[in-house]
């Protein structure tokens, strides 16, 4: 009975017209739509072998109209938040936030506090860029950081119209095979945030995952200006 | 213009020290620098400020206003997981979390998610919704550790190996399996832009113990599908994307 329930209550999520949208594009409905809205995540080395890593921080789309996309907005701080030891706590933050026209950049570096609030940690600068137009301008830095900041395609992939058919009972089938399904995002642009930098600069790490391999367990976040 | 009057002073009078000591080898000339010297010494980071001496430099950073307290109000770490286990009830909730605490505030409710999408095909293929449930994954991982492995929501990535979020489509021990990890896998070690998060999250969803366990298969060979395709989207990546920073192609 009560899985019945759970069942029809999907798919009227879906009759009602209530459109979920992945990664994590417009994913809640405070964040939804607002210059805040963290799209996507990615993090890997540039190349096999490297001793850097690059983080790429996507916020806003125009995946659906009437969505706030196209300008970084002053009052939102982009922290990625790193934990080297395994406690799910951020031991590192990279913080980016706009003025102006540039994106600025502090970190890695301690944060002043842990958890849902954060200030922004100027003694610690890593650089600054003009945010792009639809050129990429690229800083490097004497520590050889990589910083950018402006419009991009949006990588993400996902024939997520399918997706709620999927799950709100309206496809007997599941997915279309490979030829017949559309990817969602293809055309989208969002505004990427991307550093690369060495990974001296963020030190060893005692997490592991599920296979027991060393890793650095990150996030990000959008912070606004109180 | 005052600085560089100011340096010109203290060149003068430098050139006038090294020429008044140039005859006597034995005494060496020490300058100690000073925050009013005109010049960039010491640990200074600009002529006559910052270090650990100086008054900060005035560089132009500085004199922008970042004063303020941010707080949270988007969270992201792996890829789909508030979008595809949250509920109206706890997807914002989700968003001012913090990691430690999401595996204990949000594993029952992905479970049950898990489930439902379970019975959404139970309904569809004519069948009792307690009789078509979740099945241990390709990792071997039952629904409460796999819901509760994914709502502690961190992207793992590792700094000294190749990145792959995943690659369901190794079958490493040739075992007729999709993948079975026996110990030498290098997987969950970051995202890469060109990953297939779908279709990963799909396999380890619904694709069972063999990762194809609901894959649009044809049971009674008569041309048709009767099971549902549900551990592929059928798509790749459409975006551009080059091997030189920052990566991602530009806008369209």
């Amino acid at each position: 009975m009560k899985k019945t329930k759970m069942y029809l209550g999907l798919s009227a999520l879906v009759v009602a017209g209530i459109v979920l949208i992945a990664a994590d594009h417009i994913d809640a409905l405070s964040t939804t739509g607002q210059t805040a809205d963290v799209t996507d995540f990615f993090a890997f080395e540039p190349t096999e072998g490297s001793d850097n890593t690059v983080f790429v921080v996507d916020l806003q789309t125009n995946v659906l109209p009437d969505l706030a996309y196209g300008e970084f907005d002053e009052n939102v701080l982009t922290e990625i938040n790193i934990d080297t030891n395994n406690d799910l706590v951020e031991d590192l933050v990279i913080q980016a936030i706009p003025r102006d026209g540039r994106m600025y950049f502090f970190g890695p570096v301690a944060p002043a506090q842990t958890g849902l609030n954060s200030t922004v940690m100027t003694d610690l600068p890593l650089g600054d860029v003009t945010i792009s137009g639809a050129t990429a301008v690229i800083e490097t830095t004497a520590d050889g950081v990589k910083l950018f900041a402006g419009p991009r395609q949006d990588p993400f992939f996902f024939d997520f119209f399918q997706f709620n058919a999927v799950i709100g009972g309206m496809a007997p089938g599941g997915f279309k095979p490979a030829g017949e399904a559309e990817d969602t995002f293809d055309g989208a642009n969002t505004l990427s945030i991307v550093v690369e930098l060495p990974n001296s600069m963020l030190g060893s790490t005692s997490g592991t995952n599920a296979l027991g391999l060393e890793v650095y367990k990150t996030w990000v976040t959008t912070n606004v200006k109180q | 213009m005052k600085i560089s009057a100011k340096y010109i002073m203290f060149s003068l009078l430098t050139m006038g020290l090294v020429t008044s000591c140039s005859d006597d080898d034995n005494t060496p000339i020490v300058i100690l620098p000073t925050c009013t010297d005109g010049i960039m010494n010491g640990n200074e980071t600009g002529i006559d400020c910052g270090g650990t001496t100086c008054e900060p430099c005035d560089d132009g950073m500085m004199t922008i206003d970042f004063a303020g307290t941010y707080s949270q109000i988007d969270f992201m770490g792996r890829p789909g997981i508030n979008t595809v286990f949250g509920t109206d009830d706890n997807k914002d909730a989700q968003n001012v979390a913090i990691p430690s605490e999401m595996a204990a505030a949000f594993q029952p409710a992905y479970e049950a998610r898990l489930e439902a999408y379970h019975d959404v095909y139970a309904g569809l293929l004519g069948l009792d919704p307690t009789a078509v449930n979740y099945e241990n994954n390709i990792l071997g991982l039952d629904a409460p550790t796999l819901t509760g492995y994914l709502a502690a929501d961190v992207l793992e990535v590792a700094p000294n190996l190749p990145t792959t979020y995943f690659n369901p489509g190794t079958d490493a021990d040739m075992d007729g399996s999709l993948l079975v990890p026996d110990g030498d896998e290098v997987a969950l070690t970051g995202r890469r832009l060109d990953d297939d998060i779908i279709d990963v999250s799909l396999i380890l969803l619904f694709g069972g113990t063999t990762g194809d366990r609901f894959s649009g298969q044809d049971t009674d060979m008569d041309g048709t599908a009767d099971l549902p395709r549900l551990t592929s989207d059928g798509v790749g990546l459409t975006a551009t994307f080059t091997d030189t920073f920052p990566y991602i192609g530009a806008p369209e």
